[in-house]
């Protein structure tokens, strides 16, 4: 047994001398181990694939440093990722959108303080960044009042979020404007219902819940009849995740219940709540009107406007905006923070590998570097640059070679978005990705940006939100479902019964956590006040 | 003499067997790692877990993950719904395999007995994603098979809440669940009815038993150990439920009805990295189930049955 185990070890020894040499030319001091999303693209090895050699080259190299992709489902990230860093094993550079999870280890002294480390090698980060989006990162997890550097904040270049679609083949037929008011919107929803524009099936809203966020579309509508000189910012900022409990707030859902029993909303909405049924009724132009993010009818993974135009020749989507608040008119939007996904580097990886780590987030911060990771390569992943130097006719992920397949964003986790340096040419280039609908993108992005404010977020852990969102969320999603499908006569007990189950789920002590942060100072996000 | 013998037997037993005791130990090895190891971890359910400092690291904090979870609003409408929906799929669905596999083994035809197991076990091997989706487009309101159907031959004239009524989802869920394990259910009970005595067959036969009489006298009786044995081993599992197929089949409009334990751990133990929470439930169901579980064997026992120790 003993001399079995010696000349397996003899052996390795052997293969491992004779490896060396063939495999590394350059001698590197420290291997870097970085997270990379993986979206289980078919033919892509994260592992091995064309930008890990691209940085090995132009930053492993010359710094003596290996670099290695460590692939993390984008689905199971923050479990995973939890599962990593109570065994150790989890990589050098972690990326996640898991807010609780980070703000938990800091709790315990989890992270790599990061302070010195960018300051040292970190300059093109804090270009890139800015300062003020890089101290979103800074936390006092000790109250002591001073703030460390322990993440870093990917920067959303594009900070739109929803935005809302109309049919214009139905505007067209019956000879109506595109609305701009919830009236219209209602005469054109009532209209087409009577017209039958979409068959025998037709549903022309498409209401959707979004049981992971409800309050994503919600809030939306809610906007639109509150009357925020009865508000001020500090109950603004305490009812945060529950606009259900602005003033005003009833009246949306009490409409809603009314179309629901008119036939004009989708009666399946609480049941088909990932759109199984849904995603037919949108190929077959069933649907009239719905919400989404802003640029969903012509997402390349999900196209619902080629996918219904291929069933009903010249069925289009349009943007709309037609929410306006009914006491001052305004469409209030509520965008993302810039702040996107969250960067660190947990607190076992030694100081030289961690200065490896910030010296490759500077590197890829770098504009050419950024521009090399992202697009790619010319003729592989694009055919040529415009006059403002974007790339031109990008190609769809299937159309590369396996070894280019890997998603911008995932590799350049920095950076939420393409980006060119400078606003104008990236909103030139949101646009230029969706060929053929360039119009409509341009113009929902201006939607999405009219009276829109900033999502608020804290300073400070709050560990109200920690123990009871899950649960509020939960019967908020019941309060949107039973308030709407209810008997109209027994609305305002509805309404009462699961306000009431939202307050005993936890609501109370998250609003009343939330309130002291504002009073403390520690939040972000703007109150969208009066006109 | 007799003491050389019987010493000889004894230092025997290993030599003779010892190629039985090696494949034990494959089990024993594998209860021992992957059961008795990680019972260690239940004691973070008394922590205040940090994944940082580890289960050696954190600190103790005495009950205080048991008060907090058991005081939320939703917890004991997940213990309320766990032991429902197990009671009712106990009461209807565990005799259904009884008396399939009855049913089975009466059938003659060789190739129609194949052709019908081999369907009944199919629905075992679906993923609750999938049921989910087929129980979607058959039980929705207005759109689903179901529904749709009755609605157009004017048999209903509202939708049958399949989906979007409390109780009736409980009911649908709870015979969905009946109509995927039914036929896997039946392999037991149908090897121990091939192991009946044929000569018990015959003697009923000849003293003049029809075919329900023989069902009743001879099969019944013959697996009434093994139907014992599994019923106790239900009780047992009382407690658990699993996560996938309330998650799926339910719904926002159920939502008193569907969340259970399991739903329930996942909300808030596991989706905000609350482990000490989530381990505490889990501790409290398993204390439950083997109270459940000791109980049921006593009584069994009493009831002058075998019980399952």
């Amino acid at each position: 047994m003993k001399k079995m185990l010696s000349l397996v070890l003899a052996l390795a020894l052997v293969l491992s001398c004779l490896c060396l040499p063939a495999s590394a030319e350059v001698a590197y001091t420290t291997t870097l181990r970085v997270e990379v999303f993986d979206r289980s693209i078919a033919g892509l090895n994260i592992e091995d694939c064309w930008q890990l050699r691209y940085a090995q080259e132009n930053f492993g190299d010359p710094n003596g440093i290996k670099l290695q992709f460590v692939p993390v489902s984008r689905w199971e990230e923050g479990d995973i990722l939890t599962t990593q860093i109570s065994g150790e094993t989890a990589p050098d550079i972690c990326v996640t959108y898991n807010g609780d999870l980070v703000n938990s280890l800091i709790a315990d002294d989890g992270v790599k303080a990061l302070d010195d480390l960018i300051a040292q090698y970190g300059q093109n980060i804090v270009a890139f960044l800015g300062e003020n989006l890089l101290s979103y990162g800074t936390y006092d997890p000790d109250g002591d009042g001073v703030k460390t550097q322990y993440t870093i904040p990917a920067r959303r270049i594009s900070v739109v979020n929803q935005g809302a679609f109309i049919r214009s083949d139905w505007l067209a037929a019956l000879g109506m404007e595109e609305p701009k008011t919830i009236e219209e919107l209602e005469a054109y929803l009532y209209a087409a219902k009577e017209a039958k524009l979409g068959g025998e099936m037709t549903i022309p809203f498409n209401y959707a819940i979004f049981t992971s966020n409800p309050m994503f579309a919600m809030r939306y509508y809610i906007s639109a009849f509150v009357d925020f000189s009865q508000i001020t910012e500090e109950d603004w900022v305490a009812l945060k995740d529950n606009p259900e409990m602005l003033p005003g707030a009833k009246e949306a859902f009490k409409l809603f219940n009314k179309w629901y029993h008119d036939g004009v909303l989708y009666e399946n909405f609480a049941v088909d709540t990932d759109s199984t049924i849904g995603d037919t009724y949108m190929t077959q132009g069933n649907f009239g009107y719905f919400l989404q993010q802003y640029d969903q009818p012509w997402r390349t993974d999900k196209n619902y406007q080629s996918e219904m135009a291929k069933n009903v020749p010249g069925a289009e989507w349009i943007p709309v905006n037609a929410w306006a608040n009914i006491y001052d008119g305004r469409t209030l939007h509520d965008n993302y923070d810039a702040a996107g996904l969250t960067v660190f580097i947990p607190h076992w990886v030694s100081d030289e590998t961690a200065k490896a780590a910030v010296m490759y987030l500077d590197w890829m911060c770098q504009p050419e570097n950024m521009f090399a990771m992202q697009n790619g390569t010319d003729g592989i992943n694009y055919e040529g640059l415009d006059a403002n130097g974007l790339p031109m006719n990008a190609k769809p992920t299937e159309e590369v070679p396996d070894d280019n397949k890997l998603h911008a964003g995932d590799v350049v986790f920095l950076a939420n978005g393409y980006n060119f340096g400078d606003d104008a040419k990236n909103a030139a280039y949101v646009a230029l990705s969706f060929p053929g609908y360039e119009e409509n993108v341009a113009k929902s992005v201006i939607y999405s940006n009219t009276d829109a404010w900033t999502q608020l977020s804290f300073t400070v852990p709050i560990e109200a939100a920690t123990d009871y969102s899950g649960a509020v969320m939960l019967k908020q999603n019941e309060l949107i479902a039973q308030t709407i499908s209810c008997d109209p006569e027994n609305f305002d007990a509805v309404w009462d019964e699961y306000i009431q189950a939202i307050k005993d789920a936890g609501a109370d002590e998250v609003i009343e956590a939330y309130r002291q942060a504002y009073k403390d100072g520690n939040w972000r996000g703007t109150f969208p006040g009066t006109k | 003499m007799t003491t050389t013998r019987t010493l000889r037997k004894r230092t025997n037993w290993f030599k003779r067997d010892w190629r039985l005791y090696a494949m034990l130990l494959i089990p024993v090895v594998w209860y021992l790692l992957f059961c008795y190891k990680p019972m260690i971890g239940v004691m973070i359910a008394f922590q205040k877990y940090s994944l940082v400092k580890g289960m050696w690291g954190s600190k103790f904090v005495g009950w205080k993950n048991f008060e907090f979870v058991m005081g939320l609003r939703d917890f004991p409408l997940a213990l309320k719904n766990t032991l429902w929906l197990n009671l009712m799929g106990l009461v209807m669905g565990f005799p259904v395999p009884i008396v399939l596999a009855i049913m089975l083994n009466e059938i003659r035809n060789k190739g129609v007995k194949r052709v019908s197991q081999t369907l009944l076990y199919l629905p075992h091997f679906l993923s609750w994603i999938i049921i989910g989706g087929m129980v979607l487009k058959i039980f929705a309101p207005t759109t689903g098979v179901v529904n749709a159907t009755l609605l157009k031959w004017g048999l209903i004239d509202e939708n049958i809440p399949f989906l979007t009524d409390g109780p009736t989802w409980q009911l649908t869920y709870t015979l969905v669940g009946v109509w995927q394990n039914m036929g896997w259910g039946t392999i037991l009970y149908l090897s121990a009815i091939t192991g009946i005595n044929m000569e018990l067959f015959e003697a009923a036969k000849i003293d003049g038993a029809n075919k329900l009489q023989q069902i009743w006298h001879v099969t019944l009786p013959g697996i009434r150990s093994t139907i014992v044995v599994l019923l106790i081993l239900n009780i047992g599992q009382m407690m658990n439920i699993s996560f996938d197929r309330p998650y799926i089949l339910g719904n926002t409009l159920v939502q008193d009805y569907c969340d259970v334990l399991s739903t329930f751990v996942y909300r808030t133990g596991i989706t905000n990295a609350k482990f000490d929470r989530a381990t505490a439930i889990g501790l409290f169901q398993s204390v439950v189930g083997l109270i459940m579980i000791t109980g049921a064997n006593f009584v069994t026992k009493k009831l002058g049955e075998d019980g399952i120790w």
